[in-house]
């Protein structure tokens, strides 16, 4: 059975490709699928970092197109899942290194061994894009709900859509603050969805978690506790098929709510 | 005063501690004097522990030993005393000649010539970027009479490239054999991605392997990389992870040095065919290959590979070795997992060590502070 090849896009940078993909990435190897992560951001890698695996990295993306070394011999496995692997990016080298072709014939490769390939993309539309799209056949395009990020969202909607390859794509909402939002200083999810007329496989809450689980080099979705981790992994369920309800992010949970969750529980 | 042993070094002219470094570095590496014991005039600067320590351990790799510090600053002589190093009051005394600065001055150089104080034996060569460094008679009547230095190198305390080849010009005209002193600069470094700027690079004429004063008090295992990071190979098809790259050992004979004076950022390479010596910190993201040794005078947080053509016997030093991954011939090894927060780690206390391979593995070592 052949995987499938998803790519993770924004335009915008700075809205959570990476910190999606490596949540996402976890999540789904959780559930017990082969996942290999392909960081795409040649010179300006982050995913490594982020999964903790920056100083387990010998051969990149790079060596493998150059043939210094073979495609399996690249793959880095995560520290705790087996299941989980990473395909790093060059440091020292520019998107240039490497072309379409090349990438989509390496997701050709590893779709025949890994359930899921997870594509982070870089930001913009040149040539990074243009490599980590190309052997796509499935899209999740991340946007916060702010203009700036909707309107570059939306570029990428259309690119994807005239892209031959890439079946589906769907939106998801990143960063949302509830809060805000009940205020109506901020967009909504629901707003944003109609905006950009597209699909929604979610939305993850903010969540002051993701700063330190970065700086860890843990994912959030390893922490039952915080709530961004639990959307990741609802949204990895969506990949997977299932249908499972948006999160409910607007209760609001004081010490009174919690206290009265704890008996409503216990009874 | 001091007899022949020791090699009297005058910083009292010198504000800062990177100008009082480089100066060192500069007088250290201009003559051989391996062996002696250094004795650094301070006068009234002010230096704490740390400072002090790095001083030293630069003093340590050119196989020296700081012996005496003279100083009128208390607090640095409370440090010094702290570190088991005698200290002295300044004696007011000093070989100035004045003559010839005077007659010189118009003159692009400044020349010295030998003045021979009968009672001590010293002499003073004046001057390189304001410091006078006196060396012993001994050493300086088998190079001839006098020689030039440039005096113009006025910019804090960095020589440039022609500044020293202006200096190796006017010394080994001296010289009945020029090629035992400095000779001719030879450009090997090559660095890509945003250029670096290459400060000067110079034949080293010094045995590399004594380079330091190692103790063998191993303070961590630096482990494999290759252990549990790759896909085990039931998994797939029969593959050799990380294969030992097969290389024809090359030692560089040269043992020529790049000396680079700046902060490698990430995704800059500097690669060497001989001796790197970097004044600076090395990023993450940032990689050293070269054929020989690897010397970071400050934090090395990137990837270091000694020896990249196989040489087993090179070696990795840094002031703080925090480096992501250390390489050196055929072994690779990473960081410990737990110590990935590069950018926390900034402490003052600098602990120099060495990574060398033992057994097969790459260990780190302390460099002696005695």
């Amino acid at each position: 059975m052949a995987g499938s090849v998803i790519v993770i896009t924004s335009g915008k940078g700075g809205v959570g490709k990476t910190t999606t993909s490596a949540n996402i990435g976890t999540a789904l190897a959780h559930m017990g699928n082969k996942v290999v992560l392909i960081d795409t951001d040649i010179g300006l890698r982050n995913l490594d970092l982020l999964l903790g695996l920056e100083n387990r990295i010998v051969y990149t993306i790079v060596d493998v197109v150059e043939e210094r070394c073979k495609l399996k011999q690249a793959l880095v496995k995560d520290k705790k899942n087996p299941n989980l692997c990473l395909l790093a990016a060059a440091q020292t080298r520019d998107k240039s290194a490497v072309d379409a072709d090349q990438l989509k014939d390496i997701c050709e490769k590893l779709k025949k061994d890994f359930d899921y390939v997870l594509v982070d993309c870089p930001a913009g539309i040149e040539q990074g894009f243009q490599n980590a799209v190309a052997g796509a056949n499935e899209a999740i395009v991340v946007t916060t709900p702010e203009m700036s990020a909707i309107r570059d969202a939306d570029r990428i909607i259309g690119l994807l859509e005239s892209k031959e390859g890439v079946e589906k794509y769907r939106l998801l909402v990143n960063r949302v603050r509830p809060k805000l939002e009940k205020e109506n200083a901020i967009m909504g999810v629901d707003d944003v969805v109609e905006i950009l007329s597209c699909d929604l496989i979610g939305f993850v809450p903010e969540d002051t978690n993701i700063i330190t689980s970065t700086n860890k080099g843990e994912p959030v979705v390893n922490d039952e506790k915080s709530l961004a981790g639990q959307a990741y992994i609802n949204i990895a369920k969506r990949i997977m098929g299932e249908e499972v309800p948006f999160l409910d992010i607007d209760t609001p949970v004081g010490i009174i709510e919690k206290i009265k969750n704890f008996f409503m529980k216990k009874a | 005063m001091y007899d022949n042993e020791f090699f009297v070094v005058d910083m009292a002219s010198c504000s800062s501690t990177g100008e009082i470094i480089n100066s060192l570095s500069l007088a250290l590496e201009t003559l051989n004097h391996s062996g002696k014991r250094i004795v650094l005039k301070l006068n009234e600067s002010y230096l704490n522990q740390s400072q002090l320590l790095s001083i030293q351990s630069l003093i340590t790799s050119y196989g020296c030993t700081l012996d005496t510090i003279e100083t009128i600053n208390p607090e640095t002589a409370a440090v010094a005393e702290g570190m088991n190093i005698l200290v002295q009051k300044p004696i007011e005394k000093r070989v100035e000649p004045k003559e010839e600065n005077q007659e010189n001055k118009k003159g692009e150089f400044e020349p010295f010539s030998i003045n021979v104080e009968n009672k001590h034996d010293i002499i003073a060569l004046k001057d390189v970027n304001g410091l006078h460094f006196e060396a012993d008679l001994d050493a300086i009547q088998k190079q001839q009479d006098s020689i030039n230095i440039s005096s113009d190198l006025k910019q804090a305390g960095i020589p440039s490239r022609s500044d020293f080849n202006e200096i190796e010009e006017h010394i080994s005209s001296q010289y009945t054999k020029p090629e035992e002193i400095i000779t001719k600069v030879e450009e090997f470094a090559k660095i890509t991605s945003p250029q670096l700027n290459i400060e000067s690079s110079i034949n080293e004429n010094e045995n590399i392997e004594d380079f330091g004063n190692v103790e063998k008090n191993s303070i961590g295992v630096y482990k494999k990389a290759y252990d549990e990071t790759q896909i085990e190979a039931d998994q797939w098809e029969e593959v050799d992870f990380y294969e030992t790259p097969t290389f024809d050992p090359v030692v560089s004979d040269s043992k020529n040095t790049t000396y680079v004076n700046q902060t490698l950022r990430s995704g800059q390479i500097l690669e060497s065919e001989g001796n790197v010596v970097i004044i600076g910190d090395c990023h993450p993201g940032s990689e050293i290959r070269a054929i020989g040794d690897i010397t970071v005078w400050g934090v090395l947080s990137g990837i270091a590979h000694a020896g990249c053509k196989g040489n087993i016997n090179a070696k990795v030093r840094a002031l703080k070795l925090n480096a992501v991954q250390l390489r050196i011939g055929n072994c690779y090894s990473r960081r410990p997992d737990g110590s990935n927060i590069p950018y926390i780690i900034r402490s003052s206390i600098f602990t120099p060590e060495e990574a060398r391979v033992v057994d097969g593995e790459i260990m780190l070592f302390k460099i002696n502070q005695n």
